[in-house]
């Protein structure tokens, strides 16, 4: 039987990717996933080079070899550009060719492949491009329909315009730093990893999308100058309406439910080192249910309707507590759950890989090939697209490009440059 | 120059998203309409779930006084319909007949029983476009587990990267922190608005029109950054640390307090550039240090304890000396990209935000004023990209106005009133 073509949602949509890092890189990789040609920009000069290309993790020589340090420490160029597994997980399905910025004809080049594209992604610092002169108002000269897009910790726009963020940077200042952990006077707990890096992804290719449909039917391009701090701002749910209202400053409530009846509502230990389930008990017939798997001191009537359990949640907590303390966290789960009560195991990386039986069933990791690294299981799209599958290994069929990999390819095809010129403009530092 | 610039409020102009469902999908509705869809929010006769959630404004806990509900239906459309009653599958097959997208939420249960609305929408729409979003999506074995958003996190395994330090004896004395509510559905939803505006795309490239399985069990497993790699490649399972990212070895903190008591985020990175930048600001600000500036400003010397010890001593003390918000000006003024730990209303006078137009204005009649929402999340230099201008509708506000557009007649609407269909 013949494979089925694959159909793609964003079909005939060219994306010129100079991003690096997470920020910028993770919107592409959902352009790619869609069908988007996504040509990653690279400079070859190590001081250029995306810093992840050479941070670990690396793969281990075999299963049984040591566990590496992580540290930021073990990032340097010495380690080599190609063989970091997270700079493979961010940028799958991504075409690579190597340009570099500083040279006059590399940023010709630049111009030439973003006359023949629809759309720009970068997340240098604020001004970096303008300096190059290769900033949005250049490009749109050789593109006036041109999409945009540039991501910065602040925003372009405004009086932060020269300040630099990270994710957590942006964490800190919108407020989402500050509503995560133990209430005062614990310090925020924050977050673990960079939530803010992740997001701008969401939020660059689903206005791009929006973006391409209205170039297509206006001609118009677009500048889209987002801002990280501004995403966290908007996942601060409802906290700023309240404060507007009552004037009471938001504030940190651990694992318990704030905005509802909710409790118990937490995480507690289950049997093993560091191993926790979460519960969540939404209503009376739940609190019953669970109630009655516990027995004993459950069953005290104080505890029957919500008010009774918000009075005493700190007692019901630690009495919890003690009785899971006693239980494996998944056989837990499969008790709570065949009562109908909510719970679930605080799943690390290693039981979401090896044991989670619902990402396995749905396939969730995809495995594609890397021409240094082999093959690899890498994070899948949680979106299930019935007549346009979204496809993690996109157009190349694969995982992150190693550096410069497609340069020939796409120089020729898209440029008509040939095999020589191409070797010229590489001895000259132009690519 | 012939191309104009404009913001994104309009990109979505004409199309209509049917909204039904619950708390988990109205993120992704208040998305689409920011860039200009027509959200129509459909509730059952006792209003969206979403209305019981605190919130409350006055605290008085009101289907009409929900924040939360408030927050997540901006702009939105309010069509009140009982779908539990067949002449209300007939409404709502009328309607899906002119929508471009149903938007459907809840557990994979409540979802799969309203599954023959939505055939009969694509029976008589080929072109529409049908999006659930469910706790673990529509297949597999832990398809009915019952969800919430602090399961979800669980599950997903951000809580489990996110939390305290362990205690002095080297066992974490506090558990996994869920880092405030609803960022499960936050995920869930981003996807499921990214994935519509994909389908739309692809329905004007070739009009068909298709269904999406959106598991927010699965939107969370890719938001751990570098969580699930250094597993996969290295073997290593990291573990969380107090806000900073969760690691197989500990590292030094970043939040530290300054002279007003407010934490400060003052990361050092290992570039040669970052720690002159520090070592400048200690000399501008009379910090006392006492190692070697010149030496360690190669990273690769920094790392005996000893030199950590005195470096993240003299940060502690610099932080310490002034007040949070001047922490962020100075040392953003070196390049340091330092910030304070705001709370999120302490956005709302920022000149920056107020520039950008992240917060937007909507007027509430019934309270005689106006409330700034966040609202936007990127500007085209001038205007920002997602435009809100209505606050969220009471239960059935626009009945009759979006029954009317669809062709009812004056006669049927007052009928299906009167049976208590709408």
């Amino acid at each position: 039987m013949a494979e089925k073509k694959q159909r793609w949602a964003l079909e005939g949509t060219r994306v010129i990717d100079l991003t690096w890092l997470l920020a910028g890189p993770g919107g592409t990789r959902i352009l790619a996933t869609l069908g988007a040609e996504v040509i990653r920009v690279e400079c070859r000069d190590a001081r250029a080079v995306d810093f992840l290309r050479y941070t670990p993790p690396f793969p281990r020589k075999d299963p049984g070899a040591p566990v590496q340090d992580l540290g930021m420490l073990a990032g340097t160029p010495a380690n080599g550009f190609n063989r970091s597994g997270n700079f493979n997980n961010i940028n799958p399905g991504k075409f690579g060719i190597t340009l570099n910025l500083n040279h006059p004809k590399g940023r010709d080049l630049l111009r030439r492949l973003v006359a023949k594209a629809h759309v720009l992604c970068e997340n240098f610092s604020p001004e970096r491009m303008d300096q190059w002169r290769v900033g949005y108002d250049a490009l749109r000269r050789v593109n006036p329909a041109l999409i945009y897009v540039q991501t910065t910790g602040m925003g372009k726009a405004g009086v932060y315009r020269d300040y630099a963020g990270y994710g957590p940077t942006a964490q800190a200042l919108s407020g989402l730093t500050a509503m995560s952990g133990l209430p005062e006077p614990r310090q925020p707990a924050g977050w673990g990893y960079s939530y803010l890096d992740h997001s701008p992804g969401y939020y660059s290719s689903m206005m791009i999308i929006a973006a391409l449909m209205r170039q297509r039917r206006t001609g118009q391009g677009c500048y889209i100058d987002l801002s990280q701090t501004e995403i966290g701002i908007l996942l601060s749910g409802a906290a700023t309406l309240k404060y507007q209202l009552d004037g009471q400053p938001t504030g940190r409530h651990g694992n318990r439910m704030p905005f509802a009846p909710w409790a118990p509502h937490g995480a507690f230990p289950c049997r093993g080192d560091d191993e926790w389930i979460a519960i969540a008990v939404q209503d009376d017939p739940q609190w019953a249910a669970l109630a009655a798997e516990i027995g004993s001191w459950a069953l005290d009537d104080r505890f029957a309707q919500a008010s009774g359990r918000k009075a005493n949640e700190e007692e019901i907590e630690r009495r919890l507590a003690g009785w899971t303390a006693q239980h494996d966290s998944y056989d837990l789960t499969a008790r709570l759950q065949a009562r109908g009560v909510p719970a679930g195991p605080a799943q690390k990386s290693a039981d979401r890989f090896t044991r989670d039986p619902q990402l396995k069933a749905r396939d969730y990791f995809v495995t594609l090939p890397h021409s240094e690294l082999g093959e690899w299981p890498l994070d899948g799209f949680p979106a299930r697209m019935s007549a346009s599958p979204a496809c993690v290994g996109g157009r190349a069929n694969r995982g992150a490009p190693i550096l410069g990999e497609d340069n020939e390819r796409i120089y020729r095809d898209i440029l008509g440059i040939g095999a020589s010129e191409l070797r010229a403009l590489m001895e000259e530092g132009a690519v | 120059m012939s191309a104009r610039i404009s913001p994104l409020t309009d990109a979505l102009d004409g199309y209509v998203v049917l909204e039904t469902g619950d708390e988990r999908g109205e993120f992704a509705g208040l998305l689409l309409a920011g860039l200009g869809a027509e959200v129509i929010r459909v509730e059952p006769p006792d209003g969206a779930p979403s209305r019981r959630l605190g919130p409350f404004a006055g605290d008085v806990p009101d289907p009409e006084q929900s924040l939360h509900f408030w927050r997540y239906n901006l702009n939105k459309k309010g069509l009140r319909l009982n779908l539990g009653n067949p002449e209300g599958h007939r409404v709502f097959a009328r309607l899906a007949a002119r929508a471009d997208v149903i938007l459907d939420s809840g557990e994979a249960g409540a979802v799969e029983r309203r599954r023959a609305l939505h055939r009969s929408g694509r029976d008589l729409n080929p072109r529409l476009i049908v999006c659930t979003i469910t706790p673990f999506g529509m297949s597999g074995p832990w398809r009915d587990l019952k969800a919430t958003d602090l399961t979800q996190l669980a599950m997903g395994g951000i809580m489990a990267v996110c939390g305290y330090d362990r205690g002095a004896d080297g066992k974490y004395d506090t558990p996994p922190i869920a880092p405030a509510p609803w960022h499960s559905y936050h995920l869930g939803s981003e996807y499921a608005a990214v994935s519509i505006t994909a389908a739309l795309n692809f329905r004007e490239l070739t009009g068909e029109g298709q269904e999406i399985d959106v598991s927010i069990h699965e939107a969370v497993n890719t938001c751990t950054e570098h969580a699930m790699p250094s597993y996969i490649y290295a073997g290593s399972v990291v573990r969380r640390q107090t806000a900073r990212h969760a690691a197989s070895s500990i590292s030094p903190p970043w939040l530290r307090p300054s002279a007003d008591g407010v934490y400060v985020n003052a990361i050092l990175a290992p570039t040669e550039r970052e720690f002159r930048a520090f070592v400048r600001l200690l000399d501008e600000c009379d910090i006392a240090h006492d190692f070697n500036a010149e030496a360690f400003a190669d990273a690769s010397k920094r790392g005996r304890r000893e030199a950590q010890n005195a470096i993240y001593a003299a940060l502690d003390r610099l932080v310490a000396s002034m007040p949070a918000e001047e922490v962020f000006r100075r040392s953003q003024a070196l390049g340091l990209a330092w910030a304070p730990v705001r709370r999120p209303e302490e956005n709302l006078g920022d000149p920056h935000f107020q520039r950008r137009g992240s917060f937007a204005a909507i007027g509430h009649p019934e309270l005689g004023r106006e409330l700034l929402y966040p609202a936007s999340v990127a500007t085209d230099g001038e205007n920002p990209h997602f435009g809100y201008g209505r606050r969220a509708p009471h239960l059935g506000e626009h009945t009759d106005e979006v029954l009317a557009r669809a062709g009812f007649s004056a006669d049927e609407i007052a009928t299906l009133h009167a049976a208590d269909v709408v």
